[in-house]
C-alpha cells in the first residue's frame, strides 16, 4: 500500500498551494502567494511556534483526512483576518459579526479549512491515495503550540493574502 | 408555486451561502444540519431540490442519499451533492446511488444558481420576471449584438433621450461574457450575424438562469421575411426591423420590460393633475394614454385632487385618434366633477376651430396660466392667443 513517504516534497508543496489558492480565489477573489519554503520535520514545539509567526490571538481551523493516506491540516490565521474572511463569506458587517459572536466566525473558518483540505485531499485521491475528510474543529488562543507525535511528518507553508498571513501546517502519518 | 430548496449541511456557513445565493430568486430555502434532520425535513416539506453535503455528523450525506433513494415517496427528489469530497472514486460511488448533479467546494454562488436553475424554473423576485426597472425614467441596460457599428450608433441616437444605456458588442462571445458578468435588461441581436450566430446566442441565453427571462429582440431587415419568421418561431420576444424607427423601438423595450410609462403623460404638481400629450402623439401613444387615463384620474381623486391641466402645447397637429382621446378624457373629468383647463398652441387652436365638434374648445397659453386659472376657482376656458 502506498504511504505519504512515497510522495515527493514538490507534490506536497504544489498540492497545498493549489488548494489554498483555489479556495481563496473562488470564495474571496483573493490571491494567495506562497511566502517561503516549507519547514519540514521540525518536531520541537518552540521551533514550531516560531514557524507560525502570527502575532496576537489566533484562530486555527483543522480538518483531517483518513484512508490510504492519513493526516491533518491546520490553518492558522489572526483573529482579525478570521473575522474579515467570515464577514466576506457570510455577507455580514463587522457589527453583525460582533453581535453574532465567535461561533459564527469559527464556523466560517471551519468551512474554509474544510474546503482547503478538501481540495488538497481530492488531489491526493486522484493521485491514487483515496481518503475521506473528517469534521472540522477550531482552536482559538495565543501562545499555544501543536506538537505532533514523532511518527508524523510535518510541513509548514506560509501564504501571504493581501497584508495577511495564513499558515498551513500539514501533519502526515508516515508509513507503518 | 414557490419552489423549495433543502440544504443539508453541518456547516452553518454553507447554509448561509446557499441562502445568500438564492435571495434574489423566488424560492424558499429550508435547512437541515445532518442526514437525519435532512430526511425528516424532506418528508415533511417535499422540497423540489436537495443540496447535500457528504461529511456530516449523526448521519452523513451518503447514508442519507441511500435512504432517500430507497423511499418511494422521496426518491424522485433531485439531489445535488455540494461537498468538499470530490475525488474521482467518491464521485463515481455517489453517482451510482443517483444524484442529479455534483458541485465540489469551493464553489461560486453563480454556479450553484445555474445548476439548481437547470432543475427548477428559478425566477428572479419581482413583479414580472424581467422587470428590474419599473419606470420609464429608471436606468436600464440594453445590450446590442451587432457587427455593424453604424446600427449600434443609430440605436444610441434614437433613444438618447431615455436613461437607458446602450452597450454594443460585435460578437456572440463578447455578448456571453457581458451577460455572465452583468445581465442586461434587454438584448437586441442582429439576425444577420454570420452562421446563424444570432439563433445560437438566443438558445444559450435562454438556457442560462441569469438571462432566462431577459427579453431578446431580433434585429432584421424588413424585407428578410424568411429570417423574420424563423426568429418568431424560435421565440424572440420581439422583432425590430431596419430601418429602425426609434419611437417604435422605445415602445417595444418599455413593453418588454413591463415599464410604467404613465409618468410621461401624467404628473401631479401643486395639487393639480397634469396630463401632457407629446409632440408626436401617435396611435400607440394614444393607446397608452387611454390605458392610463382612468387609473391615473382615480388615483388623483382618491388623493383629494379635483383640478386638472390638459397640456397640449407640444402637440403639432390633431388627428381623429387624438380628438377621440380628448373627448374621452373630458368626459371622464366631467363625470368625476373635476375642473380642467386645456393648454394649447396657436396651431392646435386653429385646427380645433376647423372641426364642428371641437370648435368650442377653449385654451390658455401655458401651464402656469392654467394653474392660475384653476386657483381662482371655477376654470375659465380662454382661447389661445
Amino acid at each position: 500500500m502506498p504511504t505519504s513517504d512515497h510522495i515527493s516534497e514538490s507534490v506536497f508543496k504544489d498540492t497545498i498551494t493549489h488548494a489554498v489558492q483555489n479556495v481563496f480565489k473562488t470564495m474571496f477573489n483573493a490571491t494567495a502567494l506562497l511566502a517561503e519554503e516549507p519547514q519540514t520535520a521540525a518536531h520541537d514545539a518552540t521551533e514550531n511556534t516560531r514557524d507560525i509567526l502570527i502575532e496576537g490571538q489566533l484562530v486555527v481551523g483543522t480538518v483531517g483526512f483518513i484512508g490510504d493516506i492519513s493526516g491533518l491540516i491546520y490553518l492558522y490565521m489572526s483573529a482579525p483576518f478570521a473575522n474579515q474572511l467570515a464577514g466576506h463569506i457570510l455577507g455580514m458587517t463587522e457589527e453583525e459579526l460582533e453581535e453574532s459572536g465567535d461561533e459564527v466566525v469559527n464556523d466560517a473558518v471551519g468551512e474554509v479549512t474544510n474546503m482547503t483540505v478538501g481540495v488538497f485531499k481530492n488531489q491526493l485521491c486522484d493521485h491514487g491515495y483515496p481518503c475521506k475528510l473528517t469534521i472540522p474543529s477550531i482552536l482559538r488562543g495565543s501562545n499555544f503550540s501543536i506538537e505532533p507525535i514523532t511518527s508524523a511528518s510535518r510541513r509548514i507553508y506560509r501564504f501571504k493574502i493581501g497584508t495577511n498571513i495564513l499558515v498551513a501546517d500539514l501533519l502526515m502519518k508516515q508509513g507503518d | 408555486m414557490r419552489y423549495k430548496i433543502l440544504t443539508v449541511d453541518d456547516s452553518k456557513t454553507v447554509r448561509i451561502i446557499v441562502k445568500k445565493a438564492f435571495k434574489s430568486y423566488d424560492c424558499d430555502i429550508i435547512e437541515a444540519a445532518n442526514g437525519v434532520e435532512g430526511l425528516a425535513t424532506a418528508a415533511k416539506e417535499s422540497p423540489d431540490v436537495i443540496l447535500l453535503d457528504v461529511t456530516m455528523p449523526v448521519m452523513d450525506g451518503v447514508e442519507m442519499l441511500t435512504k432517500l433513494k430507497s423511499d418511494p415517496a422521496l426518491k424522485g427528489i433531485p439531489v445535488i451533492m455540494l461537498t468538499a469530497e470530490g475525488g474521482r472514486d467518491n464521485v463515481l460511488k455517489i453517482a451510482k446511488i443517483g444524484v442529479r448533479d455534483y458541485i465540489v467546494k469551493p464553489f461560486k454562488e453563480e454556479l450553484l444558481v445555474e445548476k439548481v436553475g437547470r432543475i427548477i424554473d428559478l425566477k428572479p423576485i419581482g413583479d414580472g420576471a424581467q422587470a428590474k426597472a419599473k419606470s420609464i425614467f429608471d436606468p436600464a441596460s440594453i445590450l446590442v449584438v451587432e457587427d455593424k457599428p453604424a446600427i449600434v450608433q443609430q440605436i444610441q441616437d434614437g433613444i438618447k433621450h431615455t436613461p437607458w444605456k446602450i452597450i454594443g458588442v460585435n460578437t456572440t462571445g463578447e455578448a456571453i461574457d457581458h451577460c455572465s458578468k452583468t445581465p442586461p435588461d434587454v438584448v437586441i441581436i442582429s439576425l444577420s450575424l454570420p452562421d446563424e450566430a444570432a439563433f445560437t446566442l438566443f438558445r444559450l441565453l435562454r438556457t442560462n438562469v441569469k438571462t432566462k427571462y431577459t427579453p431578446i429582440f431580433g434585429l432584421v431587415v424588413k424585407t428578410d421575411t424568411t429570417v423574420l419568421q424563423q426568429a418568431q418561431q424560435v421565440g424572440f420576444s420581439s422583432i425590430v426591423t431596419k430601418p429602425i424607427e426609434a419611437q417604435d423601438l422605445e415602445a417595444k423595450i418599455a413593453k418588454a420590460m413591463n415599464l410604467d410609462t404613465s409618468e410621461r403623460y401624467f404628473a401631479t404638481e401643486d395639487n393639480i393633475l397634469l396630463m401632457r400629450l407629446p409632440e408626436n402623439t401617435t396611435p400607440g401613444v394614444v393607446a397608452e394614454v387611454t390605458q392610463y387615463l382612468k387609473p391615473k384620474t382615480a388615483d388623483a381623486v382618491d388623493s383629494g385632487i379635483c383640478r386638472v391641466v390638459v397640456d397640449l402645447h407640444a402637440l403639432k397637429h390633431f388627428d381623429m385618434t387624438v380628438i377621440k382621446l380628448l373627448f374621452t378624457t373630458m368626459q371622464t373629468f366631467r363625470e368625476l366633477a373635476l375642473q380642467y383647463v386645456l393648454v394649447g398652441n396657436s396651431q392646435i387652436v386653429t385646427e380645433c376651430k376647423g372641426f364642428e365638434d371641437t370648435k368650442g374648445w377653449q385654451f390658455v397659453d401655458s401651464v402656469e396660466d392654467a394653474k392660475a386659472q384653476l386657483n381662482k376657482g371655477a376654470p375659465v376656458l380662454a382661447t389661445a392667443g
